[in-house]
This record gives structure tokens, C-alpha cells and sequence, in this order.
């Protein structure tokens, strides 16, 4: 099912990180949550941005890293759900992707929104992101 | 290689705890939250056992998906739940076992441990 193997090579320096993975498409959604917990992460799943929030608002998990895509249906797209996390759960980082151009060079200019993935990705392109937004928050 | 277990639910915290407990009882899990994406899985994927929320958001709810299965000819095994009144749980035999909501998780685990005699099945 993954679509390539993960690179496990640095494994053992990842601590448990939790991941919420956000995305309306299911089969695009378990390739890339499967291959987040092949490389040991702790991985939710969202269809859409109110899922998303009613899993970080959820006291029972603590959520380190936001993977969404930026067009979902429903009345929050990836943008407002990020605009959403910086106001109410300012430690947690965004990572966007855009199967569109013009979305992925809009969300790219949104420091808030953090480090942009354009559609289609290499899984490991989102493992790499991760682990920098991390040790970026780490830092500060 | 563990059975996958697709999980239907569109509580996305009750998915999620489910969905959590079965990965740490070795289980393969696929998560969806609606009838359609079920479907998509299913027809995408090989899936071992579904369980199936009866109540579902959409056109498609969990009786459409059980059915799916049985019209299909999936060798899927089926468990439905649902915290709601249901016409007749005896109507429901044909399609799979049935939960009632709330359950205990350990339950869920239970069952479908004895169900699909894992992790004590045959190696093939």
C-alpha cells in the first residue's frame, strides 16, 4: 500500500510525534497516514478541518504536527484551518499541501500557515517537513 | 501479515480510540467516516473485517456498505453498531454480528479477535 519505503534510517532519533493527518480524499489520506506510522509516528485522521478540531480540542490527545490539505469541503478549508490553530493551539505547526498551483503559491506566502507541499508528494517529502518543523520548535 | 480491520464511524474521536486500541492489538486499520469512503476502501482494498457504524452521514449508510460486502462477494467479515434503535437486530443476522453503542472497547477487541481467531489463526 505505502508508495515507496520509508526512510528508516533516522528513526531512532525521532521521538514519538503526534501527527494529525487532515484530508477528504480516504485513499490519499491512508497511503500517506500509513506510511507517517511505518516511520513510528503517532498518527489521527481527519476528513475535514471540524474533525480536526474536535480532535485538538479533544483532551485525550495531544497533537504535535497538523499535515492538511488546503481544499476540503465544509465550511473551514486548510487556510482557515490553520488560521484556527495559530489562534487556539499556537505550539501545534501546519503543514499545507495543494494539489493546485495557485493554492500552493498562496499558502507558501503564509508564514503562519507554515511550510507548503505542493500535490502530489513523495511521502518522504512530509516525513522531511516534519522532523524540520519540529526541531524548528524545538529551537525556539 | 496482521488482518486489516476497516473502521467506519463518523465520530471522529470515537474512530480514533477505536481505530488506536485495535493498532495496539497488531491489527492493520483503515479509517473512514463515511458510506462512500467505506466503499471506496473496500473496493480499493483487501479488507479482512468491517465495522460499521449503521448511522452514517450521506447517501450511503452502514446497511448499504454491509450489503455491499455480501453483493459483492467479499470474503469481508462484518460487525455493525449503533447506539440508535434498530428495526430488528434478527433482520440484521444476515449481514453480520451486531454491537451495541456504547461499548466497551475491550469488547470490540473481543469480538473481533474471536472472529477472525487472530493472532491465534493458522499461519498460511
Amino acid at each position: 500500500m505505502s508508495p515507496a519505503s520509508p526512510n528508516l534510517t533516522l528513526q531512532s532519533d525521532i521521538p514519538l510525534q503526534t501527527v494529525l493527518v487532515v484530508e477528504d480524499d480516504v485513499l490519499v489520506r491512508l497511503v500517506i497516514a500509513d506510511y507517517l506510522r511505518e516511520c513510528g509516528y503517532r498518527v489521527y485522521e481527519a476528513v475535514n478541518a471540524d474533525e480536526a478540531v474536535a480532535v485538538l480540542q479533544s483532551p485525550e490527545v495531544s497533537v504535535d504536527v497538523v499535515f492538511s490539505d488546503v481544499r476540503m469541503p465544509g465550511d473551514m478549508d486548510g487556510f482557515g484551518l490553520a488560521h484556527w490553530i495559530r489562534a487556539h493551539k499556537p505550539g501545534v505547526q501546519v503543514v499545507l499541501t495543494s494539489g493546485v498551483q495557485r493554492s500552493a503559491e498562496i499558502a507558501a506566502t503564509l508564514c503562519e500557515a507554515g511550510p507548503m507541499l505542493e500535490k502530489p508528494y513523495p511521502p518522504q517529502d512530509v516525513v522531511d517537513r516534519i522532523r524540520e518543523l519540529v526541531a524548528k520548535a524545538r529551537r525556539s | 501479515m496482521p488482518p486489516a480491520i476497516l473502521v467506519v464511524e463518523d465520530d471522529v474521536m470515537t474512530r480514533a480510540l477505536v481505530s488506536d486500541e485495535l493498532r495496539a492489538h497488531g491489527f492493520k486499520v483503515l479509517e473512514a467516516s463515511s458510506g462512500a469512503d467505506a466503499i471506496t476502501v473496500l473496493d480499493s482494498l483487501r479488507v479482512d473485517l468491517l465495522f460499521v457504524d449503521i448511522y452514517l452521514p450521506g447517501a450511503r449508510n452502514g446497511l448499504d456498505v454491509a450489503r455491499h460486502v455480501q453483493a459483492c462477494g467479499m470474503p469481508t467479515r462484518v460487525i455493525l453498531t449503533s447506539g440508535r434503535e434498530v428495526a430488528s437486530v434478527a433482520d440484521l443476522e444476515d449481514l453480520g454480528l451486531f454491537i451495541r453503542k456504547p461499548y466497551l472497547i475491550s469488547r470490540v477487541i473481543d469480538l473481533i479477535s474471536h472472529n477472525l481467531n487472530w493472532p491465534n489463526a493458522p499461519k498460511t
